[in-house]
């Protein structure tokens, strides 16, 4: 039995992983219903934060100081908040930011881990050594607290949460990754290429690089998620983005809990944004983790 | 001398009319009911942060002096009742030289410290010398206030005397200061910095507990020099840094107030759910909050912009409209609306700014931005604190006013930390800043805006020998109508003239307490509370 | 074995030295300035001799090496400092909030082990059917929902509906359990949902692993009925990894604690992290920071040392 390298919720979704190959993607919907919903809502994610302009009743950013506290109805759906501004307009726009937020740090940080992995475990020897004590070093505090610090050193803004968000994100990447890639260094084929003389890269990139596809897929899926939270953990303490900027967390911060017994919905519906699309990346990551592990396959 | 001193044994006749005048004086939801005080009980109360040292002559938040002042007595105080009456505390009286060069003070006798010795004006030398003349390695934080004082001393076990340079008219109000404690000589002798840790003082409390991060608690003095005072038996202070949490703790009756106060929200949040179980008093606030500008760098560097963006200011609405979801209210100049030396509302309209035809103002302001090359839609950064209360309001608000006039701003609300770092380095093109005192004169008030090397808190970076002269000068001047019409060169200078700094709106203090809590009147300032000496719960 | 132990615990001894490294670098370039923090954020007036005062007094003028090397010297004579905040020792400052945060980790522990491990196996059991989606769908919650903002709808609901919110001051759990836990229960549970569904579903996993090895299905063609199989075969070798992960995961806790202590208002060790950082108080951030990673360290040193012992593949090179 592994011993599992699972410190949070990141690996814990993709811990069973092993080697994998592609499955059909339309038998995919039939056995995992979940992750069908969870595909769907993030379809809708996306188009709504891409077309929020044409979507949103209202400007997310306006104030209207004669429209302070409306509740919700016909007019605005969610209400408004103390600056008189549409609730439903600014979770529109501030799905945009997620999305941004999200994906711009998932992928700068999944894929700047995964390159580190095949390289720690395909090189092995020192640069493995050296590489794996700074995860150990960067991996012994929590994901909050490195970013939290990360944004405490680079200053608020959606740029430097990126970066902040990323760089948390980057050693996890990098176990996982590095696990499959010696799973894989150690096969016949990898062996094969380097017996007919082929360089390490083409190694690398030929043949390692779209093995980690899948374990690479899977945990991009759950960095999604958990940046989305990230950044809402971090807003709520005051660290994230700033205002009038339309984000859930920041919504979610500060004004709404303040209000949140004279107008509620304030408080509700960015919480409820959230927890959506965590929950849909999630469901979407956990399909996708038992559809790529034949181990896993009944 | 002190008004309050009527309460003590005074006939209950005497007491019900001075309540009802009171109660009359601060409406029906009156503070002071026609009750008579009662002993007894323990007042919780909500601190919204933890105090760094418990040395008030070092320190500059009012955290330190909500949970620790009660052990404490200053040589004359605010009289909150009539502020900014100044009355005795551990002084019984004084006189002032006609030439306003000599304060004589004679400290009460009989009044014994917590460890059973008793007060001499040695005492007080000792703590004014540690404020004005601090030794070596010994911080002062208002060392530079009382630059005007040459001496303090103690002829006589009953009396100090300070000397001053030149008569200054604010001196007295500045020796009022709440963080003037008054400690032992003979501990401050032998260790200066004996009070950063420990208690000893002459209040009406004596030190109970203290749980880092939780709460300070403090216990009656038995030994009070105020004959049946203090009303209560102890004290707790609740350190509680959330707002959302110190409404459920009122709510929950954990606490009975918050002497800092809350948010418009809180208060309606309270009274819809404590009915008349809750008082609710409001009142002025010496707080405010101010845009400065780097006049080093491009584009404020040009007086122009710099009009343009005041003129672009709906501050009247703006008053209107926040004072609904923050504790924002008057617009005002440097010296605090209704303040002593405050420029009339006429006098104040002609300052840039403060016309309410804003149309005309937004039309003026684009006309300034053209003829300056701004082009449409130009935007530039505006760095705000990351506290919740009022500066994203205030941030929020200007935001939306410059887009009014074809700005484009983006708001970058920054941990206190970096915010103040980027002020300091110049680090910055314009910023939310504030500036929150316990005392309207205007040497305390006009301070920040002198040259950047004489203020530590002049972030613009300007110099401007015109207003250091100016404040030199209405610091030495004793006829109060003249001294005014200096501060209001100054102000129209700083605000108008060269637009150094732009007052948006000054802060409306709410202050929340349950029904039983009596015999509090809120004040201008945070800082001059808590006086638990005449507190009192009637239930 | 001995031998792996000791290198494996000599192992924590560079990485908590390099963690110290980085610590103290990176508190040196976040921006901000305690002193400045503590005299100006007020908004009353003070000098630049004052700022220049305090700073000298804090040590903050030394040059940076010096800083570390005290620091370091005191670290080796297991002397952390004192806050430069509070001007408390920093040992005491963790210890008055330890117990609280200690206490709200074991009971969402309590409470993530007594959710998880029946849900997750009756999951891998009735895999692919309803119960097993509405399990997954549960977890998978626990995974989204933010858990301040859990808190927050709690503390609503109890002012709501019953006007009532829990003490704000820490009663130890000897003194009045009763008072301590109407205190505790409620952020226990806001973090302790989130940690159930990282347990649960790695129950679900593991018990689908153990369900296929053959040992179970020997057992289930030798006919032993099914809560023998399940409950003394099967739960009992999936338990490995799941304790693991709730080990690890408790070492790792204060990530949550970070956040729920703010909305409940709890003096623990997450709060302290998040004033220190807010006031800047390098050397208490510091004591923290290694606090921190020199737990988890040794929590992994533990997981380790215990699948070395139970796994004798592992080699102990």
């Amino acid at each position: 039995m592994a011993r599992p390298v699972a410190v949070d919720t990141v690996s814990a979704a993709v811990l069973p992983l092993a080697a994998v190959r592609p499955h059909p993607l339309r038998r995919f919907a039939r056995r995992y219903p979940l992750g069908a919903a969870g595909t769907f809502l993030i379809v809708a994610m996306l188009l709504l934060g891409i077309f929020a302009n044409r979507v949103a009743p209202y400007d997310p950013v306006a104030a209207d100081f004669g429209a302070m506290f409306i509740r919700p109805g016909p007019g605005h759906w969610f209400g408004t908040d103390a600056f008189g501004r549409d609730v439903l307009s600014r979770l529109l726009f501030g799905a945009r930011t997620a999305l941004v937020i999200g994906f711009a740090s998932s992928i700068i940080g999944a894929t700047i881990g995964a390159v580190v992995g095949v390289i720690s475990a395909y090189f092995g020897g020192t640069t493995d050594l050296v590489l794996q004590r700074l995860v150990d070093i960067l991996i012994s505090f929590p994901i909050i607290i490195l970013a939290m610090a990360i944004v405490a050193i680079l200053g608020t803004g959606t740029i430097n949460l990126i970066v902040a968000i990323a760089l948390s994100f980057i050693p996890r990447a990098e176990r996982v990754v590095r696990a499959s890639a010696l799973a894989i260094r150690a096969t016949v084929y990898v062996e094969a290429a380097r017996a007919i003389g082929a360089g390490h890269w083409r190694i690398i990139f030929r043949h390692m690089a779209p093995n980690v596809g899948a374990p690479y897929l899977v945990m991009l899926t759950a960095f999604l998620g958990q940046a989305i939270l990230l950044e809402a953990s971090l807003s709520f303490l005051g660290l994230g983005v700033s205002e009038p900027t339309p984000a859930w967390g920041l919504m979610l911060s500060g004004a709404a809990v303040n209000f949140a017994r004279q107008a509620p919905w304030m408080a509700i519906f960015p919480g409820l944004a959230i927890s959506i699309a965590v929950l849909a990346f999630n469901v979407l990551g956990d399909a996708l983790r038992d559809a790529l592990d034949p181990r896993l396959r009944t | 001398m002190r008004r309050n001193a009527a309460w003590g044994g005074a006939p209950w006749r005497a007491v019900a009319l001075l309540g009802l005048l009171l109660a009359l004086a601060v409406g029906p939801a009156g503070p002071v009911g026609a009750q008579q005080p009662r002993s007894g009980g323990t007042l919780n109360y909500i601190v919204e942060a933890e105090p760094p040292s418990f040395d008030a002559h070092r320190e500059t938040t009012f955290a330190m002096l909500h949970p620790i002042r009660p052990h404490y007595n200053l040589l004359v105080k605010f009289d909150l009742q009539n502020y900014p009456k100044v009355v005795g505390d551990l002084a019984a009286s004084w006189t002032i030289s006609k030439d306003g060069l000599t304060y004589t003070f004679k400290v009460r006798q009989g009044v014994k410290f917590h460890d059973g010795s008793t007060l001499t004006s040695a005492d007080v030398k000792a703590s004014y010398d540690k404020i004005i003349f601090p030794p070596e390695g010994v911080i002062s934080a208002r060392q530079t206030t009382y630059h005007m004082v040459k001496t303090v001393t103690a002829p006589d076990p009953q009396t100090v005397v300070f000397q001053l340079k030149f008569a200054s008219p604010g001196f007295l109000e500045n020796l009022a200061s709440p963080f003037n404690w008054i400690y032992k000589a003979e501990i401050l002798a032998r260790d200066p910095r004996f009070y950063e840790r420990n208690i000893m003082g002459t209040g009406p409390f004596r030190f109970g507990e203290y749980v880092r991060g939780s709460h300070w608690a403090g216990r009656r003095n038995p030994d009070y020099f105020v004959q049946g005072r203090p009303y209560l038996d102890g004290y707790r202070a609740l350190f509680i840094g959330s707002p959302a949490a110190q409404v459920a703790a009122i709510r929950s009756g954990q606490a009975h107030m918050t002497f800092r106060g809350v948010a418009p929200a809180q208060r309606d949040e309270l009274t819809t759910s404590l009915g008349d179980r809750i008082v609710i008093q409001e009142g002025p606030w010496l707080c405010n909050n101010i845009v400065i500008f780097n006049i080093k760098k491009k584009p404020f560097d040009d007086i122009r912009v710099r009009k343009a963006v005041t003129l672009g200011i709906d501050r009247w609405g703006g008053s209107k409209a926040l004072s609904l979801i923050a504790f924002l209210g008057p617009v005002g100049g440097i010296m605090r609306p209704a303040s002593p030396f405050a420029m009339k509302t006429d006098e104040l309209a002609k300052l840039a700014g403060y016309n309410r035809n804003i149309r005309a103002a937004r039309e003026e302001a684009r006309k300034l931005l053209r003829e300056a090359g701004i082009p449409e839609g130009f935007s530039f950064t505006l760095q705000n604190r990351n506290v919740q209360m009022p500066y994203e309001p205030v941030g929020v608000f200007l935001v939306d006013q410059w887009r009014q006039i074809g700005l484009n701003v983006r708001h970058v609300q920054s941990e206190t930390g970096p915010y103040l770092a980027n002020f300091r380095a110049g680090n910055f093109e314009a910023g939310v800043d504030f500036s929150c005192d316990f005392v309207d004169d205007p040497d305390v008030q006009l301070a920040k805006f002198l040259s950047a090397d004489l203020s530590a808190v002049n972030y613009g970076g300007y110099t401007d020998r015109q207003l250091d002269l100016w404040y030199f000068q209405q610091a030495r001047t004793s006829d109060k109508a003249k001294r005014a019409q200096i501060v209001h060169q100054f102000e129209k200078r700083v605000l108008s003239d060269q637009i150094y700094a732009i007052y948006v709106l000054w802060w409306a203090r709410i202050v929340p307490h349950w029904r039983q809590v009596r015999g509090y009147k809120i004040s201008i300032a945070h800082h001059l509370d808590p006086d638990l000496q005449d507190i009192w719960l009637s239930e | 074995m001995s031998r792996y132990v000791v290198t494996r615990f000599l192992l924590m001894i560079p990485t908590l030295l390099a963690v110290a490294v980085l610590i103290f670098l990176l508190v040196r370039v976040v921006p901000g300035d305690i002193v400045e923090l503590r005299l100006v954020s007020g908004g009353t007036y003070v000098t630049k001799d004052v700022i220049q005062a305090e700073r000298a007094r804090l040590g903050l003028n030394k040059p940076i090496w010096n800083q570390f090397v005290d620091w370091m010297v005191g670290l080796v004579r297991l002397d952390f400092g004192v806050s430069m905040w509070s001007g408390d020792k920093i040992t005491h400052e963790i210890a008055i909030r330890l117990q609280l945060s200690l206490e709200l980790a074991i009971l969402a522990t309590i409470i993530a082990t007594v959710l998880a491990i029946p849900l997750g196996t009756l999951a891998a059991v009735r895999r692919g059917t309803w119960i097993d989606q509405a399990v997954q769908l549960f977890s998978v919650a626990g995974l989204a929902v933010p858990s301040f903002w859990l808190g927050i709808l709690m503390i609503l609901f109890f002012l709501t509906y019953f006007d009532w919110l829990p003490p704000l001051t820490f009663t130890p759990l000897w003194q009045n359990p009763a008072a301590n836990l109407a205190q505790l229960i409620w952020p226990a549970l806001a973090v302790g949902y989130r940690y159930s569904a990282v347990a649960a579903r790695m129950t679900r996993s593991a018990m689908l692993e153990v369900l296929r090895e053959d040992y179970i299905r020997t057992a289930w063609s030798k006919g032993l009925n099914r809560p023998v199989i399940l409950w003394r075969h099967a739960l009992r070798n999936a338990l490995l990894p799941v304790t693991t992960v709730i080990g690890l995961e408790f070492a790792f806790l204060i990530g949550g604690l970070v956040v729920t202590e703010q909305v409940f208002n709890l003096n623990g060790i997450g709060k302290l992290i998040v004033d220190a950082i807010s006031h800047r108080d390098y050397t208490l951030i510091q004591g923290l920071m290694l606090l921190v990673a020199a737990g988890y360290i040794l929590a992994n040193f533990i997981v380790d040392i215990v699948y070395a012992w139970l796994d004798p593949r592992i080699s102990y090179g």
